[in-house]
């Protein structure tokens, strides 16, 4: 080490309090597997970054934010007065949409991978609740500006818990704070945005983060078929730290160039008299179910629609969340195709009823 | 209906040029830079006899030769096809005024091209000096292009006082050395070679990724980690020249870099503010990722993280010529053309001839016979197409229905009277021309504006309440 003699001693006096060389070592010691299915590594960790940039992003946010009556008049100042404000509130509605793809991007290869399997089942399930929580983050986030757009896509969003059967109407009413999407509404989701959601999403990140750590990067079954000495893998740190740091950067200016190029604008202030613009829809991640509701509801009339729309949804979901239980490590064969197949059918269905919602609304 | 006519739906007649001269630049720049590049390989190589090197390199000038010879040049060409379309006025400027520099320019630019193709058909063919001496030949010649072509360019932005003491006279090219070396020429010219040196090294990557580093991991990692030198050092100057760039530029260009500070407004020109920060933030990229996954990973660096690259530099020079044309405005040659092809004075084509007999008496895409007899729809048209679409499209980039949205004939009218008057206080005149012509122009512009935003027929926008 050419490390200057200060230096030194600074590093010597930490690590003998906290022990950074043991966390080197482990490091240097843990590797990742190298293959061609490598490039789907990254998006949990990009994810990741996604997810940190938002929590710097919302801290500086919140500094101007006012929620309540004046929440769309502190939004136009960001957006329109102070200096830069318009790029952190760019940077910060982009990676969240950015984030969510990311996850479900992750979610996808996870499943392909069939890196659920024995011992990660639990990091499925966790993940899973962190997308959960990432949309949740994204709809209450959505409202909080308050104009046009944002006001009555809530007013539809909100329609989805609406129509769960005997509870809905009740959860509903708790969120909107009253009969209507209102100043109530953005102060409910505010204590959820920066809250409530974090309170839980935090430790549960931890929790997802340590299992990761834990059990390693699953290798797909195409590589688990080789012998162990055909498969290549390199240490986690400093080679595969630095792809993933790499990963990061381009992920950056991804956001970088989306958000000075494309910056997301403020419409006008919602108007609760004012009929509904044109086209209101969801945003694109509730896109599908929101489609998926419409087509049962448009096959089936009437409550009875919804009804179904809401149980086949719940158990597309629960069948997906228990996954793991059906293909297991053991599988071999007709399960683990068949868990194949699932995953390919809901990629499929789910790009196909959001393009189909979009072509409705367009 | 008045033709010729160059009109480009949607993406407006700048972006044709825009596109086709960030990708020539991509590759013109490398042209440059890798003429360096290759010779300073080569050298390297034979001095300390690696003969692997060599063979790479054979490589590298063939990718070199074809990138280059063929999408440089027809690139190039293609420019000339563009602006002498959208801008005449300019283009002829241009032409008239550095005769000399574009002779200098063809001629070196036949020696680059001959140079190329003798350096990569001669390998083992030819003594290796000799090889060499081709080489450094090439660098020489493709050097010269920029810097003759570097005159012209930054004269653009910034003539200087001396050419503008004599435009309009007729002896503009007696003081050709004045615009040639105007108050921007060195801290560009600067700044060109080093983004020039970096996109040497860029490039290079492209073809060193593709070197197996299993079976020979000592070529790739020497050739990588030699390659990633060359944008870091260029990336260390870029600031200090960037600086030293936007020192020189006159105060009221600098000026538009911060009008985005504040707002995304729309109508604000606050879009080059946030081109700016795509360039510093895609430069520092390229920093990041050469050095972590080519110099400190040089084994493992494949092609993806070599494109990956490539695209990032491909929007940092695309985002950097856009801020670079974006700050010349409202001209296309500083103080003197406005972007539009007016001249800001002069007895031709001038806002002072233009307001005194009208714009359609002597515009560049009208039959001044024609003007008076058409329809006031038709002359609007042509004084649209004549003295907005060089920026404007009516529904694409800059769209002026929806910039003038919601204003009715007597609020376009005001608008269009608010652009023709110029006066200091409009927020417009930092960015944009006057608009030209005599008081039926005016007219004539906004019936065809009003037309275009509120179409008769259509229904007016209510808000219905329950």
């Amino acid at each position: 080490m050419s490390q200057s003699l200060p230096v030194k001693s600074i590093y010597s006096w930490v690590d003998e309090r906290l022990g950074l060389s043991d966390i080197i070592a482990f490091a240097k010691h843990k590797t990742v597997p190298a293959h061609k299915h490598s490039f789907w590594y990254y998006w949990g960790g990009i994810s990741l970054f996604l997810f940190l940039v938002q929590c710097v992003t919302g801290v500086l946010l919140l500094v101007y934010y006012r929620p309540g009556p004046e929440a769309f008049e502190s939004v136009r100042q960001i957006t329109y007065v102070m200096h830069f404000g318009w790029l952190i509130r760019s940077a910060h509605s982009w990676s969240a949409n950015l984030f969510i793809f990311a996850i479900m991007v992750h979610m996808f290869s996870v499943f392909l991978m069939k890196a659920y399997r024995k011992p990660r089942e639990f990091g499925w399930f966790s993940g899973m609740a962190l997308l959960a929580l990432a949309t949740l983050f994204g709809f209450s986030g959505y409202l909080l500006p308050m104009d046009e757009l944002s006001y009555f896509a809530t007013k539809v969003g909100l329609q989805i818990p609406a129509s769960i059967p005997w509870v809905g109407p009740f959860v509903a009413g708790i969120l909107r704070g009253g009969p209507d999407v209102s100043e109530f509404t953005v102060e409910r989701f505010f204590a959820l945005h920066v809250v409530v959601i974090p309170a839980v999403f935090l430790p549960l990140l931890a929790f997802h983060l340590w299992l990761v750590q834990k059990h390693g990067n699953a290798l797909p079954p195409s590589e688990e078929a080789k012998p162990a000495a055909q498969r290549k893998s390199i240490p986690f740190f400093p080679n595969f730290a630095r792809k993933d740091l790499g990963m990061w950067l381009i992920s950056l200016n991804v956001l970088a160039f989306l958000a000075s190029v494309f910056p997301w604008q403020l419409g006008r202030q919602f108007d609760a008299l004012a009929s509904a613009p044109n086209g209101i829809h969801p945003e694109w991640y509730f896109m599908a179910p929101f489609e998926m509701l419409k087509v049962l509801g448009n096959i089936l009339p009437g409550a009875a629609g919804e009804i179904a729309g809401i149980l086949i949804f719940t158990l597309g979901i629960v069948l997906w969340l228990l996954i793991p239980f059906y293909d297991t490590s053991s599988s071999r064969g007709a399960r683990a195709r068949n868990a194949h197949y699932f995953g390919l059918a809901a990629i499929v269905l789910l790009i196909a009823t959001t393009a189909l919602g979009y072509w409705a609304v367009r | 209906m008045n033709y010729p006519f160059w009109n480009i739906p949607y993406l407006g007649s700048g972006w044709v040029i825009g596109i086709i001269a960030i990708f020539h630049v991509m590759i013109s720049q490398f042209a440059v830079g890798g003429g360096l590049y290759l010779p300073m390989a080569e050298r390297k190589a034979l001095k300390e006899g690696r003969e692997d090197w060599l063979k790479q390199l054979q490589v590298h000038s063939k990718f070199f030769l074809t990138i280059t010879g063929v999408y440089g040049t027809v690139s190039g060409v293609g420019i000339w096809f563009a602006i002498g379309l959208t801008h005449p006025e300019a283009t002829s400027t241009l032409i008239h005024n550095f005769v000399f520099g574009w002779a200098m320019e063809w001629a070196f630019f036949l020696v680059e091209l001959a140079t190329a193709a003798v350096y990569y058909y001669t390998w083992g063919k030819i003594d290796r000096k000799l090889h060499l001496t081709v080489g450094w030949v090439y660098a020489g010649a493709s050097a010269a292009t920029l810097i003759i072509i570097n005159g012209i360019l930054t004269f653009m932005l910034a003539p200087g006082d001396t050419w503008l003491s004599v435009a309009g006279t007729g002896k503009e090219a007696s003081v050709f050395w004045h615009a040639f070396f105007n108050p921007t020429y060195w801290p560009s010219l600067f700044m060109r070679t080093a983004v020039c040196l970096a996109l040497a090294g860029i490039w290079a990557l492209i073809t060193s990724s593709m070197i197996d580093g299993d079976e020979k991991p000592a070529l790739k990692t020497t050739i990588v980690q030699w390659s990633v030198k060359w944008p870091m050092a260029s990336f260390v100057i870029m600031p200090f020249a960037m600086i030293w760039y936007l020192f020189m530029v006159p105060s009221s260009q600098r000026a538009l870099l911060t009008l985005g500070i504040d707002t995304i407004g729309q109508g604000t020109f606050s879009t080059v503010t946030r081109i700016v920060l795509v360039v510093i933030i895609t430069s520092a990229t390229i920093v990041g990722v050469a050095y972590q996954l080519g110099y400190k990973n040089p084994r493992d660096f494949n092609l993806g993280t070599a494109i990956s690259i490539l695209l990032l530099a491909l929007m940092a020079t695309g985002a950097g010529e856009y801020s670079r044309e974006m700050l010349r405005k409202p001209f296309v040659v500083g103080q003197w053309m406005y972007s539009n092809g007016v001249r800001v004075r002069g007895p031709v084509r001038s806002v002072e001839t233009y307001n005194r007999d009208g714009y359609l008496k002597d515009s560049m895409w009208v039959w001044g016979g024609d003007a008076a007899t058409t329809s006031s729809y038709s002359r609007g048209e042509a004084i649209f197409r004549g003295e907005c679409s060089s920026c404007h499209t009516m529904d694409g980039y800059r769209p002026v229905r929806q910039l003038l949205a919601g204003r009715d004939q007597q609020n376009i009218t005001n608008f269009v009277k608010m652009l023709h008057d110029h006066k200091p206080d409009s927020p417009y005149i930092k960015y944009m021309p006057p608009m030209v012509g005599s008081d039926q122009d005016i007219t004539d512009l906004a019936n065809y504006l009003n037309y275009q935003v509120n179409p008769p027929g259509a229904a007016q926008q209510t808000v219905t309440r329950n």
